[in-house]
């Protein structure tokens, strides 16, 4: 925890790089997605650039680098899993119904942070399964990859372009 | 004997008003309650009396550096037999000692009582894994810190018992003279504060509050331009806005990733210097550029955002990255080289 702290205000490199979480998290995610991104390179035919189905596949791609990189959490299992299994509709779709001992004292209010939960619950993967302390927890360690994934992204990108 | 220890205690209590003293007296009564038959078998053996007189005789520092080597020796060993001879009756025993210290003079009441929370609190942590020993001892310890047990530990009962613990830790600064019937043998350890309900359900759901409420402040110091907001709904608020950018950000820079990829040149041994690179460079850059996101955020709805930050982040990283990426690179391959990883700007 402190180290996570340290790591927040300042920047920390320490001398055994393989420990420092993020790091750990940045070098996992690149080289899932290097290879997989010259792999879907290699492997399509040139007419399919800037496709639909092509910039899927990226996405996917980057989804599961993302999912694979940060396997200590429940969140990227879920999304794991959602992204191996063939993509389907779902019209039953049920949010787990969050535990509404959420109670504060006024009822509207609660009402409101329920409805903000329900919509927390769509955004984080495997959401619909947690309860509320679930959620709070999983929010943050995925609000920490996804800004990681995103410099990465970004200096992938910026490589390229330079 | 022991009639002498509570009249001991008795006197001296009615000059303090210390909180810690009742709870502490009211724990070691509970437990003298619950192994009265022990102590009785042990305390007609002769030798108990003398040893006890002694502690009653001897002065305060004494007394303190007692109970700090006994929780010292709690924290090496668990279960030591102390040096003085007893064998089963080693609670009672403790008990005794640390009432009768705490009974003694203030200064070296709350001198105590600090050292004691702080051996505590380290033992309490190596504790937390022992969870046999843990239910007796749990009515022992009611001061803890142990925020990083409760946000690591995935056990859910000992995630209770922790949380609880946390918030009687709280709430122990108030005096809880009528509350303090709530003691159970099982992991739920809470003091209530004067005046709220004590029953079983009430207790559990403020444990679980204090929990969400601690989780909240940690997402509020991730989320930026949470300190701003106040209340629960505004900061689920930030934070859903947060993350919904931020996938938006990254399926923009996929789709970005995806046009350009067949332009890819990517050598392994250039990629792992890019990479430090730009997790070097970019963390600077990235921290600057959120204002910019807040900025933009309540421009919510728009589906130019994506495109819109990206504009505003690029000048700040061409900037940043230009002038030291020159040098960069033929540093950064000895940076990677070695072990060790300077940040030099």
């Amino acid at each position: 925890m402190e180290r996570q702290i340290i790591n927040k205000r300042k920047r920390v490199f320490s001398l055994q790089e393989k420990k420092n979480p993020k790091a750990v998290f940045a070098r996992r995610y690149v080289n899932h997605l290097v290879p997989a991104l010259s792999k879907i390179n290699m492997n399509k035919p040139s007419s399919q650039i800037n496709s639909k189905t092509f910039e899927q596949t990226v996405k996917h791609e980057v989804d599961m680098a993302l999912a694979l990189s940060a396997r200590e959490f429940a969140w990227s299992r879920f999304l794991q899993h959602k992204l191996l299994s063939p993509p389907h509709e779902d019209p039953s779709y049920s949010p787990k119904i969050l535990e509404t001992s959420i109670c504060k004292q006024d009822g509207t209010e609660g009402a409101e942070i329920k409805k903000k939960l329900e919509e927390l619950q769509k955004l984080v993967p495997g959401g619909e399964e947690m309860n509320m302390e679930e959620i709070l927890s999983e929010v943050g360690s995925y609000i920490v990859c996804l800004e990681l994934q995103m410099i990465v992204l970004k200096s992938l990108v910026q490589d390229n372009i330079s | 004997m022991l009639e002498s220890l509570v009249s001991l205690e008795s006197m001296s209590l009615s000059s303090m008003d210390v909180s810690v003293l009742e709870r502490l007296k009211w724990l070691q009564q509970q437990q003298q309650q619950q192994q009265q038959q022990q102590q009785q078998q042990v305390l007609s053996s002769t030798n108990a009396s003398p040893e006890l007189l002694q502690f009653h005789g001897t002065n305060n520092d004494e007394l303190l550096q007692n109970t700090f080597s006994h929780f010292q020796m709690l924290r090496s060993g668990f279960g030591p037999n102390y040096s003085m001879g007893f064998g089963p009756s080693h609670e009672p025993m403790d008990g005794c000692i640390s009432r009768t210290n705490s009974c003694q003079m203030d200064q070296a009441d709350t001198v105590g009582v600090m050292l004691k929370n702080s051996e505590e609190n380290i033992a309490f942590s190596l504790k937390s894994k022992r969870k046999s020993e843990v239910k007796t001892r749990a009515e022992e310890k009611t001061e803890k810190k142990i925020k990083v047990e409760a946000e690591t530990e995935s056990n859910m009962k000992v995630k209770s018992n922790l949380s609880n613990t946390e918030a009687s830790s709280e709430t122990s600064k108030q005096t809880s003279k009528g509350a303090s019937e709530i003691q159970k043998l099982d992991y739920i350890h809470v003091r209530a504060r004067r005046g709220q309900a004590t029953d079983r359900h009430s207790l559990a759901e403020r444990a679980r509050r204090e929990k969400i409420s601690k989780k909240m402040k940690y997402l509020q110091d991730l989320v930026p331009g949470c300190n701003k907001v106040t209340g629960r709904a505004g900061m689920l608020d930030e934070i859903i806005n947060y993350v919904q950018s931020l996938q938006r950000q990254v399926e923009f820079l996929s789709m970005k990733l995806a046009v350009l990829n067949p332009e890819l040149e990517l050598a392994m041994e250039d990629l792992s210097v890019k990479q430090f690179q730009a997790y070097f460079t970019n963390l600077p850059v990235l921290v600057a550029s959120k204002p910019s996101l807040m900025v933009d955020a309540p421009l919510f709805p728009l589906d130019q955002q994506g495109s819109l930050d990206l504009s505003v982040i690029n000048p700040n990283q061409a900037t940043s990255i230009e002038a030291p990426s020159a040098s960069w690179e033929t540093q950064s391959q000895s940076l990677y080289n070695t072990s060790s990883l300077g940040f030099q700007y």
